[in-house]
């Protein structure tokens, strides 16, 4: 379904990803970690068009589109959240949710489009807020309305960019129900987390970038106990003074 | 069903009011031409919110378009003996061509940079008009043919209105469409649109495209009724007046800034002498810092403009109550 072939990119003398290369299938549920500057929110401007590599090619549902503009590259079924929520604040939560229905389907199915947009702001469990502003949400329910809006896209292939940084532990609840469902619909994941414990309970395959590279690539299990991945950045976390209880526990 | 009945009224009511107004206003050729200046600016004005305060594309070339638009007619009728009516014609496409590679050239620029270079581009064609002078006639002003023969002032006063009501229609329907949903998350978030599948490109071409066209298509039609137009016209400071009209008003809604267009044509010219107590006071330039003051009280007081928060009142609130009652309602029923 997704294929990165040795990608690069550089930013001046800086270089972000070296030669990153896997393959997702349909269906899967794959975690991607790496410390601070791994590269991971780099790499998924590069799959979503955000960002041209310097070198390498992306391929989805059997077309390169590395090159392709970003809308695009959503209109073939890959969609994406951003690390930082991006709702569009000044716009009503029902008319956040509209902007994908109405790029792929146009304005002629607005009734149904809005019907839903009610459902999946329904099982969202955020539909009361549909004629709110945006900018009237809490984080969490921001990031729920994010989540929303990329359903609407009806994606075969979702990229969550830190879905749980800084959500409430009930809203974190309606994220995982939300990854879990739409997953077992056949669509698949890459969710880029910081959060350990998320990660390797969402997650049947875990990736990770260090320095721009995979370095390592498989189950959780095994991936946990890949000395590079202690080494860089498990092991890392793990020395650090202010490392969580939580993350400790994930790898002891 | 209510709230619809008020809302059709207020809009007959305004739009009865205003086409009666000359016969209240005796036909007198001053009020009337002050209130054809107020329509044509609160053409520019409703078009230039909805570039910039819809999509987010702070262009300063709104009054250079208007220009443009006027003096392509103008010129196509003194040198090649065109009517108006193909002269307008001519302009429209004009400020297409223009729009189209204006809007191609700025696509990358944001904020101030899109508004310098707007700037810059303003003064590259009145300094084109100005130093043209052999064909443009220069600071003397362009004579353009009446837009008919023997238009009258009351003519000239339906002319603008009815554009003025067109162009309201077409932009508030616009606003209300994909189009207009689109422009909006394009100036939330540009990046963000993009991910959802919106091509930002062909949507910020194409507005600029549009309000261009109305800019220069309103700047023809004007110029034909006033029958001179001068490079004054792309001047920064009428620029300027079109961005304190539009703030007045309310920048994000076309219509708020049309009446706020309106209400500042009709203030400056009412401020110029008037009649207090029987003390006859006159402003003269003076005037100018008194809208000044306006415009930054409504700036500290009232930042979503004048007009727009009764706009907000009349035609958008009325959703959300009802909104919030069917939630009120919701939860009284699962308590119950």
């Amino acid at each position: 379904m997704l294929e990165v072939r040795d990608v690069h990119k550089h930013f001046g003398g800086l270089q972000a990803l070296a030669g990153v290369s896997f393959t997702l299938q349909e269906g899967e549920l794959v975690g991607l970690i790496g410390p601070n500057g791994a590269g991971k929110t780099t790499l998924t401007n590069v799959i979503t068009g955000l960002l041209k590599p310097t070198k390498g090619q992306v391929w989805f549902g059997g077309e390169r589109i590395d090159g392709l503009a970003p809308y695009e590259i959503a209109m073939r079924g890959l969609g994406r959240t951003f690390q930082v929520t991006r709702a569009f604040r000044r716009m009503r939560v029902l008319e956040n949710m509209l902007v994908p229905a109405l790029a792929i389907h146009g304005r002629g199915h607005i009734k149904s489009l809005r019907r839903k947009a009610l459902e999946v702001l329904e099982f969202l469990t955020i539909d009361h807020l549909a004629k709110e502003f945006a900018r009237s949400l809490s984080g969490g329910q921001q990031k729920l309305l994010e989540l929303g809006r990329l359903l609407m896209l009806d994606p075969k292939l979702l990229i969550l960019d830190e879905p749980f940084a800084g959500v409430h532990p009930k809203l974190r609840e309606a994220i995982y129900r939300f990854i879990f469902q739409v997953n077992e619909e056949g669509k698949a994941f890459i969710v880029i987390s910081h959060d350990m414990d998320s990660i390797f309970t969402l997650s049947r395959r875990i990736i990770v970038l260090n320095c721009g590279q995979v370095i390592a690539d498989g189950d959780p299990l095994s991936v946990k106990e890949d000395p590079l991945v202690i080494e860089a950045y498990l092991g890392e976390e793990k020395n650090e003074p202010g490392s969580t209880r939580a993350e400790e526990a994930s790898f002891a | 069903m209510k709230g619809r009945a008020v809302q059709l009224a207020v809009i007959m009511f305004i739009v009865l009011f205003l086409g009666l107004l000359p016969f209240a206003l005796g036909g007198q050729p001053y009020y009337l031409e002050v209130m054809t200046s107020a329509f044509f600016y609160a053409v520019l004005t409703s078009s230039w919110s909805f570039l910039a305060g819809l999509a987010g594309q702070f262009s300063f070339g709104h009054m250079a378009f208007a220009g443009l638009g006027a003096y392509t007619s103008g010129l196509l009728c003194r040198y090649l003996g065109v009517s108006p009516l193909y002269g307008i014609l001519a302009a429209i496409v004009v400020t297409t061509l223009f729009g189209f590679g204006v809007g191609i050239l700025c696509l990358r620029l944001r904020g101030a940079y899109l508004a310098l270079f707007t700037i810059a581009l303003s003064e590259i064609l009145r300094i084109i008009v100005l130093t043209e002078h052999q064909f443009t006639e220069g600071n003397r002003g362009l004579l353009l043919p009446p837009l008919y023969s023997g238009i009258t002032h009351v003519g000239q006063y339906y002319v603008t209105l009815v554009l003025l009501l067109v162009i309201l229609g077409l932009l508030w329907w616009l606003a209300r469409s994909r189009f207009g949903i689109f422009l909006r998350a394009i100036r939330e978030d540009e990046e963000a649109a993009a991910a959802l599948g919106v091509n930002t490109v062909r949507y910020k071409v194409s507005v600029f495209v549009l309000t261009s066209v109305i800019a220069g298509l309103a700047g023809a039609i004007f110029y034909h009724l006033v029958g001179i137009v001068t490079p004054e016209i792309m001047q920064l400071l009428q620029m300027s007046l079109i961005i304190a009209f539009a703030v007045i008003g309310g920048l994000e809604s076309p219509i708020a800034a049309a009446f706020g267009a309106i209400l500042c044509r009709i203030l400056l010219e009412t401020l110029r002498g008037f009649t207090i107590f029987g003390v006859h006071i006159e402003l003269g330039v003076w005037r100018y810092a008194v809208f000044g003051l306006l415009l930054v009280l409504t700036l500290r007081f009232a930042q979503n403009g004048l007009f727009y928060p009764i706009i907000d009142y009349l035609f958008m609130r009325p959703a959300r109550r009802e909104a919030v009652a069917k939630r009120k309602q919701e939860v009284e029923d699962v308590r119950g």
